[in-house]
């Protein structure tokens, strides 16, 4: 997501953390639901078909003790020779046989394999052909003993040869002579019972359930024609090495279930074959739902992640914006931030130090413009002293000469000035009180210089009461007289006018026919690293400096000078809303 | 949500449950015989564990191969998935076999071939190998020297399982002394036709000691012609209860069985394998030669008896 090294967002961290467990915990739970699940249907599958087979050995035990007790009706029927005939015997056990589809025939032999009774008159083969197979041979050697023959061709009649299943037993008969006598019994049955008992066992979908002889040779199977033709495999090896119960084994590719159960009387084993895959398959469609399942959980729990991780960050985001915001200079948002408890607290201590800090930045203001208030005093004091010392030495000059009038015109128009000048502690005065100053200020020079030079003042109407800072006018008609007039062998002129320029400016102009200045003089005079020989223009710059610290760099002095020509300073303030003139100076 | 949940499960449900009900035409060379009633028994059997729709097509003579070749075209018109066929003709039926499989239909032949072409899948019995192990069983009957003249009546002329086996027979008679075959024919299938030529050929040439019927309604005929003379030594192909019977007397000395189950059966799984694109298992029907002394033995028996149960 992001570079290494690179922080990650506290939204980015809580959503992994958030998924991480949530997803973990749901894998974790899955898996363990998974994995009972499957035992559970492993162990219901098990036990079913192991019931099954149980069941299926359950009928299997029915039909063979059918067959026992048939034997034993036989039996009974073979010792009462002498009192029954032989048709009448062997026409009670042939409405036996008749009575059931399973059974093919019933006989009985000496022990040379010489007929003594029979549900059929079939042409029979020779006694010696008989005597010799296998399921006669092996149910010799003691009377009771009986066995149960797998699957094989009856050979018993000529031109028949049906598949049969052989019941024979030892037994003993009354023969002719009225003697108890041995003989063999032989019941043939078709596949009929113990097919339908095969194929009652359902195992899941294609499992099935065979008989094996003790021998491990199959007595049974459903697919007995497709083994014979060597289109089916069964696993008889591991039936054999397994004798009873259930394992689990893998045969030709599939995983197979094997139940193997002992059937009573015939020396069978009934085994039941079940395929994994179907058993499971209820395992299968549980896992699709569960994988869906999972699926939907995951998707939810990440949306569920990053909207919780969403609501918690928010306010941090939105404190860290405020900071941003602040950190730009605007103190003016409120810095509060909903949310939860902590970053609620955060916001609030963080309000609290906005506040503070807002607080000491008005201070620094306020302390800025005081110092700047203080400059502008000092600034103010110095013209004074200056002007004083040439104004007295005038009137002591006028005093000398005995000049009465002009001592008191001089003291007069000097009274007036410094009360503008005084004006009641303000910085601010209205343009007609400057004017006046001015004005003031000209008749004591004008005496001084004994009409060297004449003034005139002009105002536009309506402008009398702008606010301007005051005692900026003179201190350019001082350099003017001093730097220009004086040096004149004609007469001086000072022309002063105020008017208005668009947009909302003020400009004093005032104009000489002195000396004028060359251009580098001119242009050393608003600089603060001049050279200024003799002082010049340290009052023209003092007024500048004023001029912009109070109002800013837009405004000041605008100079235009030539040698034997003359200079023109243009006084720049901002046109404000009038102000009340001090009353001292109306008067 | 649950019913999504619900429609994804039911979709895999299906799924699941998807059958191959391919629908395939057996066509037999005729309707009868246990030969052929074992293949369809087979045939049968690969139906029931895999779900196919069988068909079975066959004229009533194996003679009749036009009514082979229409039976073709039936299952074309019908639009089949798969015609699995034995071909009584090696020709004649090459254009329509073409004409099925040029319509998409799979064609497994069993049994016997076309000459030119053996459809998208053969399934037969080696029979050659068959011929020799019939030759070299019959000369077990001879002192070696003694001479050999030998009748050979097959079934269809035209078709590539008596082509091979009368090829194979002559080859082996070529190679031992004293033997030779004094006529190889064919009785089309029908019993009365095969005891005519056995006797017509005996009565022309008492030498005959031994006749090799290659089908089991020909070696009908054959026995019908020689049930007195108990000197000439008779092996036949077939698995009918007449035939065991035979057998067991002593007329025949020796039985050809060919797996024909596996046959029908293989040819089945054949077709639906290639219906589903997978590549069917390349392996020959087996066949044995029985004879009265191994007949009921486990092995045998179980080839032998065919019919079950």
């Amino acid at each position: 997501m992001s570079k290494p090294n690179h922080p990650h967002s506290i939204k980015t961290i809580l959503t992994f953390a958030i998924a991480f467990v949530s997803i973990s915990f749901t894998l974790l739970i899955s898996a363990i639901l998974y994995s009972q699940f499957s035992s559970t249907i492993r162990e219901n599958a098990t036990v079913s078909t192991r019931e099954i087979v149980r069941q299926v050995n359950a009928n299997l035990n029915y039909y063979t003790n059918d067959i026992l007790t048939i034997a034993g009706y036989a039996r009974d029927l073979s010792k009462q020779t002498n009192e029954l005939s032989r048709t009448e015997i062997e026409r009670r056990l042939s409405s036996i046989v008749d009575s059931r589809q399973d059974i093919v025939c019933l006989l009985l032999f000496d022990l040379e394999g010489n007929v003594l009774l029979s549900t059929t008159d079939a042409p029979r083969r020779d006694a010696t052909e008989i005597a010799k197979q296998t399921w006669f041979t092996r149910a010799l050697g003691g009377e009771g003993n009986f066995y149960f023959t797998g699957p094989h061709v009856q050979q018993l009649f000529t031109s028949s040869y049906p598949w049969v299943i052989t019941y024979s037993q030892q037994i003993s008969y009354t023969n002719e002579e009225g003697e108890l006598s041995q003989g063999l019994l032989l019941i043939d049955m078709n596949f009929r019972t113990v097919s339908e008992l095969s194929q009652s066992a359902k195992l899941g979908a294609t499992g099935y359930v065979y008989f094996i002889d003790n021998n491990g040779k199959i007595v049974y199977h459903p697919y007995q024609q497709l083994i014979n033709s060597n289109l089916f495999n069964e696993d008889l090896d591991s039936a054999q090495e397994y004798i009873f119960g259930t394992f689990t084994n893998t045969f030709e590719g599939r995983q197979r279930l094997v139940i193997i159960d002992t059937v009573n009387n015939a020396r069978w084993r009934i085994v039941g074959v079940a395929f994994m895959d179907e058993l499971m398959a209820g395992l299968d469609q549980y896992t699709t739902v569960m994988l869906i399942v999972l699926g939907f959980c995951i998707v939810i729990t990440i949306i569920l992640a990053r909207t919780v991780s969403a609501y918690i960050s928010r306010p941090i985001r939105e404190l860290d914006r405020l900071m941003n915001s602040v950190e730009r200079g605007d103190f003016s948002a409120p810095p509060t931030v909903g949310g939860n408890q902590e970053v609620a607290a955060l916001s609030q201590t963080f309000a609290v130090m906005v506040k503070r800090i807002r607080q000491l930045m008005d201070d620094i203001v306020t302390s800025q413009e005081m110092k700047r208030k203080f400059e502008l005093d000092a600034l103010q004091a110095k013209i004074n002293p200056h002007f004083l010392y040439n104004t007295l030495d005038s009137v002591v000059w006028m005093a000398e000469q005995n000049d009465t009038e002009g001592v008191i015109t001089m003291i007069t128009a000097l009274a007036k000035l410094f009360r503008i000048s005084i004006s009641k502690g303000r910085d601010i005065i209205t343009l007609a009180e400057e004017l006046e100053h001015v004005r003031n200020y000209l008749i004591i020079q004008q005496i001084r210089y004994q009409d060297k030079f004449e003034f005139s003042i002009t105002m536009e109407e309506g402008m009398e009461n702008l606010p301007t800072i005051k005692l900026i006018i003179q201190p350019i008609v001082e350099n003017a007289i001093y730097h220009g007039i004086k040096y004149l062998q004609e007469m001086g002129h000072i022309d002063i006018k105020v008017f208005k320029r668009k947009p909302g400016a003020v400009v004093i102009e005032v104009r000489d026919n002195g000396v004028g200045m060359d251009e580098q003089k001119l242009a050393t005079i608003l600089s603060f690293d001049g050279y200024h020989p003799k002082g010049v223009g340290i009052g023209v710059r003092n007024v500048h400096q004023r001029i912009q610290l109070y109002y800013g760099s837009d405004y000041g002095l605008e100079l235009s000078s030539e040698l034997d020509v003359g200079t023109l300073v243009r006084l720049v303030i901002p046109e404000q809303s009038p102000i009340q003139p001090i009353k001292v100076v109306q008067s | 949500m649950l019913i999504i949940l619900s429609l994804l499960v039911g979709c895999s449900n299906k799924k699941s449950e998807a059958n191959t009900s391919y629908r395939i035409a057996v066509i037999t060379m005729m309707q009868g015989g246990e030969f052929w009633g074992a293949l369809k028994n087979g045939a049968r059997s690969a139906r029931s564990s895999t779900g196919a729709v069988l068909e079975f097509l066959a004229p009533v003579n194996e003679s009749d191969y036009e009514g082979q070749i229409s039976a073709v075209q039936r299952a074309i018109d019908q639009q089949f998935d798969a015609i699995v066929l034995s071909p009584s003709h090696y020709t004649r039926l090459e254009d329509v076999v073409a004409k099925a499989r040029s319509s998409g239909i799979k064609v497994v032949l069993a049994d016997t071939a076309l000459r030119n072409q053996s459809g998208d899948f053969l399934i037969t019995a080696d029979y050659r190998q068959i011929g020799k192990a019939m030759a070299e069983h019959a000369f077990t009957h001879f002192p070696e020297g003694e001479p050999i003249n030998a009748l050979v009546i097959g079934s269809m002329p035209n078709t590539t399982s008596m082509t091979n086996l009368v090829e194979s027979l002559v080859q082996a008679f070529s190679e031992r002394a004293n033997a030779r075959i004094i006529s190889a024919t064919y009785s089309f299938t029908d019993e009365a036709i095969a005891r005519d030529i056995t006797r017509n050929a005996l009565l022309s040439d008492p030498s005959i000691n031994l006749v090799f019927a290659l089908e089991e309604y020909t070696a009908h005929g054959v026995a019908n012609a020689l049930t007195d003379s108990s000197n000439i030594h008779f092996i036949a192909f077939g698995t009918t209860q007449f035939e065991i019977q035979l057998l067991e007397k002593g007329v025949i000395d020796a039985l050809v069985v060919v797996n024909s189950f596996n046959l029908g059966y293989r040819s089945v799984m054949a077709a639906i394998d290639l219906l589903n694109g997978n590549k069917p298992a390349r392996k020959l029907v087996d066949f044995d030669l029985v004879t009265k002394e191994s007949m009921f033995s486990e092995e045998h028996q179980r080839l032998l008896f065919q019919t079950f149960q």
